[in-house]
């Protein structure tokens, strides 16, 4: 890295901004303002300031649709719309998929025009905290906010999870090193545990790093609970981690006034999936029976836990929830858009504010290919050279307001800072203009038929 | 005017610093890891997922440089990675985490969902992480985002064949429409 000096040439400053990066949702930017543009941004981490100074080269500006020889080509608001709209009404198993980068009031439009479609609703969590949801299903969630992490922990465990690179503030602003309530010291009064197979960047800063063998994440988390229960271990390691380290590990865990795991992707990206946090979670209520422990699952994208907090409350289940037969329904690994995707069900595929192109799998990008995509995004992305309708949307947090969930599932404000650019749509006008339009192309709502009782029931009941 | 920014060519490796064997092998095999990076993150999310910069932040494998004198590459040579799933011509470089002999990480993106394994196990997420793959050498040339992605779902191509498609023009670092650029729309100076 080459040394920049500071910028000092801009017309203004806009104070208290929140970021729009990651789950840590910062909310104390400063963006520097120049001809209309975010030229600087202090107090962001790098993340957070390079997406806060977007790339214009690829903003996309205006309305785009395929042409007859597969180029994106520039057509008027309506025309995009009606296309979009066009392509939803006639499909029989959309998929709305992403959100997590958009408001909570977006949402609500998204979830309104799902319902009467009968679509399958999914936001990234399907691809990364998706095992961590069902886990709370299985098991609990013990969770504390971050404001308590900051103020009393003086354990903290990251596992499975690099901050130091996907969250760069998180140690800086509620973790290891400010100086919170109880902890007067700052770093110098907390332990920081990395359990992680590589040495990350987050690894290098703590004070201890357990690099337990791939995929022995469930093994590792069996032996700590073993131990916190007095067993003996029988082996001489667990996952590659000798028994003596697992000793000391548990006795500093045990010893916590107030200790906090944060888990990341590590865990739900490998084998054990949901197991791993199970357990996991498990250990933390082993945990509580001698200490004060709580977790927090690192999210990744700013609203990711906005949509599953938002579904949850309005539908019962928390992400991959399927209208199709008129009605609610969950099933993992059945509407959940990689597995529809894999299987090749959808006939139309809603993007909104989220990256199928860079994040799927190949082989569930495949299908992506012979259906109908359309993208609202703000960028030129992997997604963009599958879209056949391009929507510009709105920067959120930057260009437009709306509401936000935190990881810990604290709500926040995004304010408005700049305005956005005279091409440009909200995300919430977007997704209702399409709502109207389908609901002009398609009248009847997509609703189960009456629920008709087994006649044969009657008979019994009347004793013939 | 002066515009603040995180733009890097390249992420930065260290010098693999490990003696150059006589005899290298051709095949190694080893674990693929995916995950996300600073650089990958910094530069996926400015939205310049078009350019070089992304090319090299997310289409790179960082390796253990005893892994890298086994197969006799430098920092930024081409490689060959295969799995079950599929293969894809990314960089080399040494990994800022080594030691983790056996083990590659390519960061998330289009080079590494190439690869990596869409099974879900009936658990709604991929397995992204601990696939068995091989590295190998390779004359071949990394492809930009956009080429990438032309040449693996050929969406907008007639042609079937892998190799015709690879060598077809390419889009470039620019978004590539018939339309209005952001420069055409208003007054911009910076």
């Amino acid at each position: 890295m080459t040394y920049e000096p500071p910028v000092t040439d801009y017309d203004y400053i806009v104070e208290n901004c929140t970021c729009a990066f990651c789950g840590c949702n910062c909310d104390d930017l400063d963006f520097l303002v120049k001809n209309g543009h975010v030229v600087a941004v202090r107090h962001a981490c790098r993340l957070g300031a390079s997406k806060v100074m977007e790339d214009l080269d690829q903003r996309i500006m205006v309305p785009m649709v395929r042409n007859e020889e597969g180029v994106l080509t520039e057509v008027s608001w309506d025309e995009a719309l009606d296309t979009a709209a066009k392509y939803i009404a006639e499909s029989i198993r959309p998929v709305f998929y992403g959100w997590s980068e958009t408001s909570t009031e977006c949402m609500k439009e998204g979830l309104e025009l799902g319902e009467y479609i009968g679509a399958v609703l999914d936001n990234q969590a399907t691809i990364c905290h998706g095992p961590s949801l069902q886990a709370m299903q299985n098991a609990g969630y013990p969770i504390q906010t971050l404001g308590e992490v900051k103020n009393r922990a003086d354990v903290i465990v990251y596992s499975g999870s690099n901050a130091m690179n996907s969250h760069p503030r998180h140690l800086a602003r509620w973790a290891a090193f400010p100086r919170g309530y109880f902890r007067q010291r700052g770093r110098f009064d907390r332990t920081v545990i990395t359990m992680d197979p590589k040495f990350s960047d987050t690894a290098k800063c703590s004070d201890m790093w357990v690099g337990f063998e791939q995929n022995g994440d469930y093994g590792f988390y069996n032996a700590i609970r073993a131990v916190i229960k007095g067993k003996k271990l029988q082996s001489e390691s667990v996952s590659g981690i000798p028994a003596e380290d697992i000793y000391e590990i548990v006795e500093t865990m045990k010893n916590a006034e107030f200790g906090t795991l944060f888990f990341g992707l590590g865990l739900t990206h490998t084998l054990g999936k949901q197991r791993n946090i199970d357990i996991a979670i498990k250990m933390i209520q082993d945990l509580n029976a001698m200490s004060k422990w709580g977790l927090t699952p690192m999210r990744g994208h700013f609203n990711v836990n906005g949509f599953n907090i938002f579904m949850a409350f309005e539908t019962g289940w928390a992400f991959g929830v399927d209208f199709c037969r008129g009605y609610g329904r969950y099933m993992l690994g059945e509407t959940n858009t990689i597995d529809l995707l894999v299987r090749e069900e959808p006939d139309c595929f809603l993007v909104i504010a989220a990256d199928p192109g860079a994040h799927f799998p190949n082989g569930a990008n495949q299908h992506l290919a012979n259906i109908p995509v359309i993208q609202i995004d703000i960028h030129w992305g992997p997604s963009t050279e599958l879209a056949d309708v391009v929507l510009p949307g709105s920067f959120i947090s930057v260009e437009c307001g709306g509401t936000s969930y935190r990881m810990d599932g604290v709500p926040i404000w995004m304010k408005k800072a700049i305005d956005k650019p005279e091409t440009c749509r909200d995300d919430e006008w977007i997704v209702r203009e399409i709502k109207e339009r389908v609901f002009k192309l398609r009248e009847e709502p997509n609703v189960a038929p009456k629920y008709v009782p087994n006649p044969g029931l009657g008979l019994l009941e009347k004793g013939d | 005017m002066h515009y603040a920014n995180s733009y890097l060519e390249k992420p930065v490796v260290g010098d693999p610093n490990v003696a150059p064997r006589a005899e290298t092998i051709k095949v190694l095999k080893c674990m693929l890891n995916t995950g996300s990076d600073i650089y990958q993150g910094a530069c996926k999310k400015r939205g310049s997922t078009l350019k070089e910069e992304y090319k090299n932040a997310s289409g790179t494998a960082y390796m253990d440089p005893r892994d890298m004198a086994k197969l006799g590459v430098e920092n930024w040579d081409h490689v060959l990675v295969k799995t079950d799933y599929g293969e894809v011509v990314v960089n080399a470089a040494r990994s800022r985490d080594a030691p983790h002999e056996g083990t590659i990480f390519i960061c998330k993106g289009p080079w590494a969902n190439t690869v990596v394994s869409h099974e879900t196990y009936c658990c709604s997420d991929p397995t992204y992480k601990g696939i068995h793959a091989t590295v190998e050498k390779t004359d071949r040339e990394v492809l930009l985002m956009a080429d990438l992605m032309r040449w693996v779902y050929k969406k907008y191509v007639d042609e079937e064949d892998d190799d015709v498609v690879e060598s077809m023009e390419s889009f470039g670092e620019r978004p590539f429409y018939n339309g209005r650029k952001w420069e055409e729309l208003e007054d911009h100076d910076i």
